[in-house]
């Protein structure tokens, strides 16, 4: 086995050292939209020339990035133990946690320029990235614990918070670890997106917007790889951390006996509906509290009320409406079509990697990678190759789209157990016939999971790209906006896109339960 | 109704009600285990056993009847650290070493672990894991865990214990290597024992009193007297007279 895993490894290096070789090749000759792909070596050589730049940037990004990460994960683990010893809570806050994790950061962090100062804007959208990964993690955690080893602990007497304190708490960490994994990436990115929107002298996010208009290729990449480098590093860090402290302390024995999730089914219609009603509107008294709280002028910062004053009843509605629309209008087709792209190449590919075993694991780690690279590095150097056209969105779209998902649908789809898969072989099944029979089957929940994961994801790129390069859209009415301290409009275009975002979310959602019931399948939380 | 150190359950009725049908565990179920007495409980799947014995433990209600564990209710004399226990899985905390999974019970008791390093190390030592104090319990074989899991069910001292399959998930050998050092360690013990299980030769093996089980609805319909002298050895599971009781109790279990 160690051989064969020494083998496979120094094949990903192989492959590595051929991409980059590629890579230098290619960019060394100009190949690329005129130069728009400059050599590896090249991109170092103008990374070593900005040396002088980078440590202010880098490390106000970095500040940033850890104290969003910090606030907002002591949030997630507290609002997680919360919600598993009050059900009725996690219920009631259902509409808020899908709203912050399908909001798109950079339609919030003009509002949060405009209603916080200095780094508070930075730290809010980090803690806003890392929140509902970390939250979710905490629930799940904590609510599959080991039944057997609670059972020894109310055996003598313990009641349920000595159950929580001496069995789910720590049976919780590799849950919450593998969770902070995933949410440290989305600290920088969330902290990144907030330089974009707000005016500060230091941050990667400021040194990118001021490098794009220089038209110099290989400052832009090097920014790119840079921030990459950040996010990867903080993924590595708690990579290692959760294989450092778990190798020895998983459950020795598989419980068979998982405890079901409450889903309050007994409970009477009425207080079931209470709930629901106080789940929607939550987010909005949240929204109205905060600008309060803040204390910010009625002018600049808008209520739930004010937005529906300025779309609806002021006397220059109807020219918001319209161009509301007229954004709508051009963002909304683009994201879908992107997104279809994304998936149904993810899918096409996934299902089929039993066939090319090699290709997706030389493509696997590139896949990865990409996972912790910031969606906002990614765009300008796709806009340096792709040029400011409507392709750059699509591209964007898909290529947001197509990682994660091809991600979960392969992991998915590796948890066939071989004995499923050696049935119809055992029958002499053809590659079609066992494709149709047991992959495509298996990777259904994990398409559904992923579009539902998606759909945040690809507004949000889309809307980067419109705000950065083509000028169109949702995007690029946010930016206009700003620039004609358009208030109504700017907290408009973030109450619009985080409630198509939750719409959507829900439809994929109510589409994937109805029909995974049906099938007599489970559903990827 | 008795009201000494040993297990009684008088009447007990327990039936769940799922969605459509309901399960009747138990029907009018007694049990009398004297003090100092080993009971083995023993029946087919789903005849209510383990439920009488959660029932007994506090871990599940009971429709009707009255239980009395060392003369108390089930929930008080677990609260106050009369009972011992151990499953049938061992169901250790895969992140405590051997030494703090056996003084989990001290914690849940609200009593200071500290000042028992000396039991646990005595206990250790009686289950045969000495040099392992602070090995995790992934690195013990199957048995050694069950051991932790019977040492950890006699850190309180218990004047009653109970046990759930402790050994099913052994092998047959082993399982024979465990049931003669369970018999020493309970017999050093001096508590009153209530053994769940479904091996016939593990039962007529460690009991004073086999108490059969049958299902639908769930149910006592015999209670036979092992008459063998302890300390029992190896030896006896060849003797005659021990597969004679044997075949009575599968006889009993069948329902000739």
């Amino acid at each position: 086995m160690a051989n064969r895993a020494g083998f496979l490894r120094s094949g990903t290096f192989r492959n590595l050292a051929i991409l980059i070789l590629v890579w230098e090749v290619v960019g060394r000759v100009d190949w690329i939209a005129g130069g728009a792909l400059p050599g590896l070596s090249e991109i170092l050589i103008r990374l070593w020339a900005d040396r002088g730049d980078y440590p202010g940037h880098v490390w106000a990004t970095v500040q940033a990035s850890v104290l969003g990460f910090v606030i907002g994960n002591l949030v997630a683990v507290g609002a997680g133990i919360l919600f598993v010893l009050f059900p009725t809570l996690l219920r009631l806050t259902r509409g808020f946690n899908i709203a912050v994790f399908a909001l798109p950061p950079i339609a919030i962090a003009p509002i949060l320029v405009l209603t916080l100062s200095g780094m508070a804007p930075r730290i809010t959208l980090a803690a806003l990235g890392v929140y509902f990964v970390t939250m979710s993690a905490t629930v799940v955690g904590l609510s599959q614990f080991d039944t057997r080893a609670a059972d020894v602990v109310r055996a003598y007497g313990g009641k349920d918070w000595m159950v929580m304190k001496l069995v789910r708490l720590r049976g919780a960490v590799p849950d919450i670890l593998s969770g902070l994994r995933i949410a440290a990436p989305n600290a920088v990115l969330g902290a990144i997106l907030a330089e974009f929107g707000g005016g500060g002298r230091w941050g990667l996010g400021t040194y990118l917007l001021g490098s794009l208009g220089r038209g110099d290729p290989a400052r832009l990449w090097g920014i790119g790889l840079v921030a990459t480098l950040i996010a990867g590093l903080s993924y590595l860090v708690f990579a290692v951390i959760s294989a450092r402290t778990l190798g020895s302390s998983r459950s020795v024995t598989l419980n068979t006996a998982i405890p079901d999730a409450d889903d309050g089914a007994e409970r009477s219609l009425p207080l079931r509906l209470a709930v629901i009603a106080g789940a929607a509107l939550l987010p909005f008294f949240l929204w109205w509290a905060f600008i309060k709280l803040t204390g910010v002028p009625d002018l600049i910062a808008k209520t739930p009320l004010g937005v529906l004053d300025y779309l609806f009843l002021s006397d220059t509605s109807h020219i918001a409406r319209a161009k509301l629309l007229a954004a709508l209008a051009e963002t909304l087709p683009i994201t879908a079509i992107g997104m279809l792209a994304g998936l149904g190449f993810a899918f096409l590919l996934a299902i089929s990697a039993r066939m090319f075993p090699g290709f997706i694991k030389t493509f696997m780690p590139i896949a990865l990678v990409t996972q912790t690279m910031p969606l906002v590095a990614l765009t300008p150097l796709l806009v340096l190759i792709l040029g400011r056209g409507t392709s750059v969105t699509l591209w964007i779209t898909i290529s947001v789209t197509f990682f994660p998902a091809f991600v979960l649908l392969v992991q998915g789809i590796q948890r066939v157990p071989q004995s499923v898969l050696d049935l119809p072989r055992a029958y002499g099944a053809s590659a079609w016939t066992e494709l149709r029979m047991v992959s495509i089957p298996a990777a259904l929940p994990y398409l559904f999971a992923a579009t539902r994961l998606t759909v945040p994801r690809a507004l949000l790129g889309v809307m980067i790209a419109e705000w950065l390069a083509t000028g169109t859209g949702l995007g690029n009415l946010l930016n206009q906006s700003r620039g004609y301290l358009d208030y109504g409009m700017i907290w408009t275009v973030a109450a619009v896109s985080v409630c198509l975002s939750v719409a959507f979310y829900y439809a994929i959602l109510l589409i994937e339960r109805r029909t995974l019931t049906r099938l007599g399948m489970q559903w990827v939380e | 109704m008795h009201h000494d150190q040993g297990i009684h359950l008088r009447s007990v009725c327990k039936t769940y009600r799922g969605r459509g049908a309901d399960v009747e565990a138990l029907r009018d179920m007694n049990l009398d285990c004297a003090p100092g007495s080993f009971t083995a409980l023993i029946g087919p799947s789903g005849c209510g056993k383990s439920t009488a014995m959660r029932i007994a433990l506090g871990l599940e209600d009971y429709d009707t009847g009255e239980v009395r564990i060392a003369g108390h209710p089930p929930a008080a004399a677990t609260a106050s650290g009369v009972t011992g226990v151990a499953f049938q899985d061992a169901a250790l905390l895969p992140w405590r070493t051997v030494a703090r999974n056996i003084a989990l019970p001290l914690e849940v008791l609200g009593r200071d672990p500290a000042k028992h390093g000396h039991e646990i190390a005595k206990l250790i030592d009686l289950v045969g894991l000495k040099g392992y104090e602070t090995a995790l319990p992934g690195q013990l074989s199957g048995g050694m865990r069950q051991r932790v899991s019977i040492a950890r069910s006699l850190i309180t001292e218990p004047e009653v214990l109970f046990m759930d399959e402790p050994f099913g998930a052994l092998d047959q050998i082993r399982r024979r290597q465990m049931n003669v050092e369970l018999q020493r360690i309970w017999m050093e013990s001096g508590s009153t024992a209530l053994l769940v299980t479904h091996g016939i030769d593990e039962a007529a093996f460690l009991a004073d009193y086999v108490v059969v089980m049958h299902a639908n609805p769930g149910r006592v319909v015999e209670i036979i007297e092992v008459p063998f002298e302890r300390p029992r050895r190896n030896e006896l599971y060849s003797a005659p007279a021990f597969h004679a009781l044997c075949d009575r109790i599968a006889k009993v279990l069948h329902g000739e």
